[in-house]
């Protein structure tokens, strides 16, 4: 079980504040943001690397600001994975003098026999955070902290390290905190996702949540909602509300307050048809496609409307059965539920 | 030519005429009283000593250098805190300083008349005109070179590796011992050997604390001015030859070094 509450540490001129976040035992937390939010120094504050300046850190509920780093029962691996250069593989790994059962336990679960004769500086990235990952488990760490452990693998091996983690997490009780720049590994991994910016927790919660409801306009963009944009909220009374932004007037539901708000509205929860149709969506609104992205199984579709752009989300299938093409007028129809007001 | 052609050929007239000029002596005076000086070491017995005394007063310096510098070097390299700056300066300050008017300083405080020579006296401790006051020159002048260099050493080793060891079940001590020690490890022997090198070859401190007896700097000094260059070439020699060992050994320490 990892607490901060209103943490606050400096790391150079970096400054991490007011962070406060629980995870319980047992549980997967993923911590998003852009590059320089504080990852890292959040991870090596829990780790005791870095002192905390204000507030609480509690470790398994317990106060742990002036816990030695050595007796936190943290175990932390670096992106850059940080294997000691004049140890060979199998003395990394040894390094913390774990039984050799359990070393070989998690040599074949992660397939390292093959690096173990190897010298550190001969192998890849992959493989040395591999080793990393391995070196660290092999303390049996009642929490594990881990900043980007699998950004050198290749596909294949990502997903199958990603599982093997998941799955020790799981064994053996591990609260786990990952840093992690992609989005479907915290969705996958994640019990709880966190965003921070600038030394501060923007948004906690499960993923879905994140992704659906982002707490502003920063936050969805860096989840990557394509349509963000920036109006006034104005409730109808009935639960529901008029946004209106440039010449378009959108239909939300929620509970918000009257005035300046963004409204976002994720890409693959617009329906795109060639005329207009009935059915339930309040939101429907004539325009003309701009431009066709393609990618891969899917293609993404930008619309002008009203001099507003719009880009839906659809399969690739769909649009080469629809004949869509830059210059075609369309319909663009979604629900009022899936403009989610911040 | 083009302009980068030219500037290429009088680059690399500049640097070869520096080269000629830092090399030539010291090959002229090896190539010509080298010999001579090895030879003299089995029938000079002033050289002989002179060169044991200078090895074991070089050693003896370096030493206490290392064991003292060590804790200074690593706490500049990792520590921030108040008056870091002033200690940096302080370090730098025998580098910056004339030799001779270093000498002058240590015998103000290691003279009999001063407070820690008359203390020294008391315990039975002549430090002035005895090896110690060689010890002491040689320190003086020469651990600022092992400190600034053990501090770069320090500095190169990321700080990150002896934050995994602590994380892996290592005290501070120990993650020093078992990580970050071992990976600074040549730059620390590379800067005691320049330490001992620049300890062999001191003079001007030296001979204002301790003039008998004899470093091999100070016999061929006494050599020059008592019986004229002849008889101080071979005593030269035999120190450059004693200050080449270090040399080669430090640029075999430095084509092996890790990269962390």
């Amino acid at each position: 079980m990892i607490t901060l509450e209103s943490a606050r540490a400096s790391k150079g001129r970096f400054t991490l504040d007011g962070i406060s976040l629980h995870l319980a035992s047992g549980q997967y937390g993923v911590v998003i943001g852009p590059a320089g939010s504080g990852k890292t120094t959040l991870l090596e504050l829990i780790a005791g690397l870095v002192p905390l300046r204000g507030g609480r850190l509690l470790l398994e509920g317990v106060e742990a600001q002036h816990r030695p780093v050595e007796a936190r029962q943290v175990g932390l691996v670096y992106q850059h994975a940080y294997l000691f250069p004049h140890l060979s593989v199998r003395e990394n790994i040894a390094y913390a003098g774990a039984a050799a059962d359990l070393q070989q336990e998690l040599i074949a679960r992660f397939a390292l026999s093959p690096l173990l004769g190897r010298a550190v500086e001969s192998l890849s990235g992959g493989e040395r955070q591999l080793v990393a990952l391995v070196r660290t488990l092999a303390r049996r760490p009642r929490m594990l902290l881990l900043d980007e452990p699998f950004s050198a693998l290749d596909p294949g091996r990502r997903t199958r390290v990603r599982r093997e983690v998941r799955a020790l997490h799981r064994e053996w009780g591990l609260s786990t905190l990952q840093v992690t720049h992609d989005f479907t590994e915290a969705g996958l991994l994640g019990d709880v996702a966190m965003l921070l910016d600038a030394g501060r927790l923007l948004q906690s919660g499960p993923p879905t949540e994140l992704f659906r409801r982002p707490a502003n306009a920063f936050v969805a963009e860096f989840l990557g909602a394509e349509n963000v944009f920036a109006g006034t909220a104005k409730a109808l009374g009935d639960g529901t509300f008029e946004f209106v932004t440039g010449g378009l007037t959108l239909h939300a539901v929620g509970e918000f307050a009257n005035g300046p708000a963004h409204a976002v509205l994720r890409a693959e929860e617009i329906t795109l048809a060639r005329d207009q149709g009935h059915d339930s969506a309040r939101n429907r609104f004539s325009g003309r496609i701009v431009d066709i992205e393609p990618h891969g199984a899917v293609a993404r579709v930008t619309v002008d409307v009203r001099g507003v752009a719009i880009v839906a989300a659809l399969t690739a299938r769909s649009a080469q059965d629809l004949a869509l093409a830059p210059g075609l007028a369309v319909v663009l129809s979604f629900k009022a539920m899936a403009v989610h007001l911040c | 030519m083009n302009r980068i052609g030219i500037a290429t050929v009088v680059a690399g007239l500049l640097g070869s005429l520096l080269l000629l000029f830092l090399a030539a002596p010291i090959v002229q005076l090896v190539g010509s009283s080298g010999a001579d000086g090895l030879q003299r070491l089995g029938s000079d017995l002033a050289l002989r000593d002179a060169l044991l005394l200078t090895a074991a007063t070089a050693t003896a310096a370096t030493l206490l250098g290392v064991l003292g510098g060590t804790p200074i070097a690593y706490l500049l390299a990792r520590r921030e805190f108040p008056g870091r700056a002033v200690i940096s300066a302080l370090l730098d300050l025998p580098l910056l300083i004339p030799h001779p008017v270093a000498g002058m300083a240590l015998l103000l405080l290691l003279g009999r008349d001063s407070a820690v020579g008359s203390a020294a006296l008391d315990l039975g401790l002549r430090i002035v005109g005895t090896p110690l006051g060689i010890v002491a020159a040689m320190l003086f002048v020469s651990a600022p070179l092992f400190v600034s260099g053990a501090r770069e050493a320090f500095a190169r080793v990321d700080a990150r590796y002896e934050g995994v060891a602590r994380t892996l079940g290592d005290p501070p001590w120990r993650a020093f011992r078992r990580v970050t020690l071992p990976l600074a490890g040549r730059g620390l022997v590379a800067s005691a050997v320049v330490m001992w090198a620049r300890a062999v070859s001191e003079f001007g401190a030296v001979v204002i604390l301790t003039y008998n007896p004899k470093t091999v700097s100070v016999l061929s000094y006494d050599r020059f001015t008592g019986f004229g260059l002849s008889e101080a070439l071979p005593v030269a020699a035999a120190l450059v030859l004693l200050a080449l060992v270090p040399l080669v050994l430090l640029r075999a320490l430095r084509a092996g070094e890790p990269r962390t």
